[in-house]
């Protein structure tokens, strides 16, 4: 019996879908069976981030529908063994699911897989009520930005409402050196305001751009240290106890190193 | 303690959380939050608010017209202060930061902010 996880913001363009792809790929990694579910009917963008739009026959609402079996819908991830996508739907929009189905689907999913990780659409209306409602544990995605803590933070209070106690914050794109100068919210900023276990910090990475752009999660980049901050979710999803990476750049000779040994 | 009280009924209601953006309380009485109140988050009172932790949002004491009703915090950072018919905000630009537990009231026709001494 596996884990329905929602992964959701309030605000667009923070990061859900990159973190979804990114920690159903690390997950996968390590080993386990994880299906990603992309609740963001009419702007599908999950199957674009792990580069199998090419391989979409089926979406969540033919399932739902009743037009297909959920295996014939879920999409093999061509690269990591075990995950699995169930892309959105493109032709319709958030009224075309219910949130007693999406509990059902959920409840079919944790049957199979390991994990059930869901990327939820920006806003909280009805794309996000549908997305939270099968759902047993929330991610909360974050930038250090004013506006965007503002809606973490009505979010929270929405999942809290929603029975969805405790979720997790994942803050990205965080720039150390801009917080150093006092530019930017720092991590203890946000946590003091959110009050909400912190999961892990993603820091800003030009790599990510190209590797979502690519449909490549950078997850599986080994010298990324993004893709080591993902995997370092991904271990402390799994229960391990792994402690916030150091986030100094260093001087610019161990980013000269990093660049090269990124080749 | 009869300093300040305001002549409503002395209704109050206890609050264990933190109010979160776009959470809103309303009561008819004093209002007490063991908690913080978030921005984007409003509390109205018709008597005093209490709060037992940081006040970011907007805090309305005295709704309805009682000037001597006051709002106490822990640290009180409000996006938006209101007591009575009076309505302040925080100063633009950078603002220092309170250390400790301060009091709003009306003193002179004018919202005043003050450190709290038992």
């Amino acid at each position: 019996m596996g884990e329905v996880i929602v992964v959701t913001s309030g605000k667009g363009g923070v990061g859900k879908t990159t973190t979804t792809a990114n920690l159903g790929a690390g997950l996968a990694l390590m080993g386990r069976r994880v299906a990603l579910v992309d609740a963001d009917i009419g702007l599908r963008n999950l199957d674009v981030v792990l580069g199998l739009e090419n391989r979409i026959v089926y979406d969540i609402t033919d399932v739902t529908g009743g037009h297909c079996r959920l295996r014939q819908a879920l999409i093999k991830d061509k690269r990591f063994e075990g995950l699995f996508l169930l892309p959105a739907a493109q032709t319709k929009d958030k009224t075309a699911v219910s949130p007693e189905q999406m509990k059902a689907l959920c409840a079919e999913l944790k049957e199979e897989f390991d994990f059930v990780i869901i990327d939820c659409p920006a806003g909280i209306e009805q794309g996000f009520k549908n997305a939270i409602a099968g759902a047993e544990k929330a991610i909360v995605v974050t930038t250090p930005e004013v506006a965007a803590v503002r809606d973490a933070d009505r979010v929270i209070g929405l999942l809290e409402a929603a029975e969805l106690r405790d979720p997790k914050l994942i803050i990205n794109r965080i720039r150390p050196r801009m917080v150093r100068a006092g530019d930017m919210m720092s991590i203890e900023d946000i946590v003091d305001i959110l009050a909400v276990d912190l999961l892990g910090v993603i820091p800003e990475d030009e790599m990510v751009v190209i590797s979502t752009n690519r449909g490549e999660p950078i997850v599986q980049d080994e010298h990324s240290r993004s893709g080591q901050a993902y995997r370092n979710i991904a271990r402390r999803i799994l229960g391990e106890q792994v402690p916030l990476m150091n986030l100094d750049e260093g001087g610019f000779l161990a980013r000269l190193w990093r660049r090269m040994i990124r080749g | 303690m009869k300093r300040g009280t305001p002549e409503v009924e002395d209704n109050t209601i206890l609050i264990r959380r933190t109010l979160r953006s776009g959470q809103k309380v309303y009561y008819d009485g004093h209002v007490v939050i063991l908690g913080d109140v978030n921005p984007g988050a409003e509390v109205v009172a018709t008597g005093n608010v209490i709060v037992m932790g940081t006040v970011r949002g907007v805090v309305h004491a005295g709704a309805g017209g009682n000037e001597k009703a006051m709002v106490l915090a822990f640290r009180l950072e409000p996006i938006q202060l209101r007591i009575a018919n009076h309505i302040t905000r925080s100063p633009d630009g950078p603002l220092q930061k309170p250390t400790g537990p301060e009091v709003a009231r009306i003193k002179n026709g004018v919202v005043t902010i003050e450190a709290y001494s038992p």
